[in-house]
């Protein structure tokens, strides 16, 4: 029963919770969240875009709240209906300062025992579970049953199938906030769709043993059009040239002062081992508190990093490349389906030839991961006939997720350009051509000729 | 190895082009089934049989790659409005050429004895070999109790699937053929 607590919100108008859920918002641990941002430093580029963790998770509970209750009608289902909603209000609880630009370093620096038969989940969701399990606010408000049912709804592991995909899949109530949210906030129109339309028209739908997340061919084009919203934010926003370049400073930043400047309370900030003790810790920082931690680390890398950002003196995109750059097949594989071993030599030979200092130069592959589920496999419902699928029944579907799927390599450094157009062209040529030599260089190496150790032999 | 080494083993394997998404679905499931192996591929069972994200989005990327060509063929408008149309794809000369390096691997040879145990089993197509995947599905779940026919269908019901005797017949005969059932 909600007790008509409302919040009100830029996107949804009242959001309601009842006094319980009021506590556990209450929490330290959940207003943790109003620190950090939802898009890290994306309001260096979109100014509007400095929302947070803390109304994102309002407003996918409340989406939640809105799917459960369209689509569970039974009362044995009202318990389950509850914790869908709390599962949502809390899945962001294990991101740390900088979110999604710093998770490779939490990744790189945790211990792999925390992935035990997990691989496939990200960082943040483990820490996430942690900190519900263990967190003693939490634990106050909720019963040992309530915070390990949660724990497995998130991780998919109790409960209905459709209820685990309203948590986390590819229309979660996660996404469906975020991307109203972040459209709203960043000031850009791309992130529309008809939210209340979707929410009508998703059914649950029996798949065997198990109850899954459909939508009734009625909702077929609410559906592209979330789709579209979906391709056109990560054209446009998540992949914003800049805001890649903000969230690569942001990680090599990290980095260098994990690895070069061996700052150790930030080793152990970003080293996750799956002790209490580490999430106790955890969860005091947030993007400020980093932020003014590391810009007090004196002559430091990571500082000169974080100036960077601070000050605006953003690295340049020096190469953007894609698959036609590379006719030559092999490269073509080797760039954008190989390892990701070649960056580091990449980089360091870059710096040198151009004379860049060798922290400062990033390679990145901006591409979208081909294991994420997306909306394809959705069955779509007909009145008459058996279900289909989106992929099938879409004429957009295909041709959205194709574009979403295109990579392309990135080479950032501090350049510094002056407003010589025809230089900077020039410039820019330069640095592609360059790059691209040391690319096919790396991707197909020369045998030694016995010529070529001879000499070195004589040296 | 990678999904995309995978794919492009599996492709060169099938004659170098596979008719359609749900047969290179189902004949890269059932390859990694004979391999005991899953390439990263994670298949997850669904009303419709086995389908692996990451097959779907890695046939993307090759595709986007220039690796692989992808022609659709639309096989008119059913009563209620769907459209039928088979997505294929096969090798371009950079994917073959890609495949050239990967020919000597053990792993491509594995690869390519399962395919070709599946396409000596009769070469079965998208639908024989959704059937047969569904079959698989409900025999492994009785964790090798065994089962008649009737039982099976009857079993296939639980899931909204109506498979005609014949039809389980015959995936149940091309499962015993790469020796993944018994019909005993």
């Amino acid at each position: 029963m909600l007790d008509n607590l409302e919040i009100r919100d830029p996107i949804h108008g009242f959001i309601y919770r009842d006094s319980h859920e009021r506590e556990i918002i209450d929490t330290k641990v959940f207003q943790r969240l109003r620190s950090l941002h939802q898009l890290a430093l994306a309001y260096l580029v979109y100014p509007g875009a400095t929302h947070t963790r803390f109304d994102h998770s309002l407003g996918a509970f409340h989406i939640a709240g809105g799917l459960v209750h369209a689509l569970t009608q039974s009362d044995s289902d009202k318990s389950d209906r509850r914790l869908v909603r709390l599962a949502v209000l809390l899945h962001d609880l294990g991101h740390g300062p900088f979110g999604h630009a710093a998770e490779p370093i939490l990744k790189k620096h945790s211990s792999p025992t925390v992935f035990a038969g997990r691989e496939e989940s990200k960082i943040h969701e483990l820490i996430s579970e942690k900190i519900i399990l263990e967190n003693e606010e939490l634990k106050r408000h909720l019963s040992d049953t309530e915070r390990e049912k949660i724990v497995g709804l998130l991780a998919g592991t109790f409960g209905d199938t459709y209820l685990h995909e309203i948590v986390s899949g590819p229309i979660d109530a996660d996404k469906q906030d975020y991307l109203l949210r972040d459209s709203h906030f960043t000031g850009v129109k791309y992130g529309i769709y008809d939210q209340e339309r979707l929410r009508n028209t998703l059914r649950v739908h029996q798949d065997g043993e198990e109850r899954v997340l459909a939508i009734s061919i009625d909702g077929l084009h609410t559906l592209e059009q979330f789709v579209l919203a979906k391709y056109y934010m990560t054209t446009q926003v998540y992949r914003h040239r800049i805001r890649l370049i903000t969230d690569q400073m942001i990680a090599r930043a990290i980095s260098l002062g994990i690895e070069e400047d061996k700052i150790g309370w930030l080793r152990s900030l970003y080293s996750y081992d799956g002790t209490n003790e580490f999430v106790k810790e955890y969860v005091t920082w947030g993007d400020d508190r980093l932020m003014s931690e590391i810009l007090h680390q004196e002559g430091s890398l990571v500082k000169e990093m974080f100036d960077r950002l601070w000050e605006r003196r953003l690295f340049k995109c020096i190469l953007d490349v894609n698959e036609n750059d590379f006719p030559e097949p092999s490269t073509r594989a080797f760039v954008f389906a190989g390892s990701k071993e070649f960056y580091k030599p990449l980089q360091e030979r870059v710096a040198k030839k151009f004379g860049f200092n060798r922290h400062h130069v990033i390679a990145y592959r901006v591409d979208f991961e081909p294991a994420t589920k997306t909306e394809s496999q959705v069955p779509v419902l007909h009145k008459h006939t058996k279900p289909t699928l989106f992929n099938d029944e879409s004429a957009l579907f295909k041709s959205a997720d194709q574009k979403i799927r295109e990579q392309h390599f990135h080479l950032y450094a501090p350049v510094e350009t002056n407003d010589d157009e025809k230089q900077k062209r020039r410039k820019m040529r330069e640095y592609r051509d360059g790059i691209v030599e040391i690319i096919q260089d790396l991707a197909n190496p020369q045998p030694l000729q016995f010529g070529a150790e001879a000499k070195h032999e004589t040296n | 190895m990678k999904p995309t080494d995978f794919l492009l083993c599996l492709i060169d394997a099938s004659g170098g082009a596979i008719p359609g998404r749900t047969l290179l679905q189902k004949r890269a499931f059932f390859v990694t089934e004979l391999l005991g192996e899953d390439f990263g591929l994670k298949f997850d069972a669904h009303y419709y049989g086995p389908f692996s994200s990451t097959v779907e989005g890695t046939t993307t990327q090759l595709k986007n790659l220039g690796f692989l060509q992808e022609s659709n063929t639309g096989f008119g408008i059913l009563s209620d409005g769907f459209e039928v149309r088979r997505y294929d794809y096969a090798l371009t000369e950079d994917g073959k050429f890609l495949v050239g390096r990967l020919r000597e691997t053990p792993e491509y040879k594995r690869i390519s004895d399962a395919t070709h145990r599946i396409l000596a089993a009769g070469d079965p197509n998208y639908m024989e070999l959704s059937i047969a995947a569904k079959a698989y599905f409900i025999l492994k779940k009785k964790e090798g109790k065994g089962m008649s026919v009737a039982e099976l269908i009857k079993e296939a019901e639980k899931y909204s699937w109506n498979i005609p005797p014949q039809s389980v017949k015959r995936a149940v005969a091309f499962l015993a053929s790469i020796d993944l059932a018994s019909e005993n």
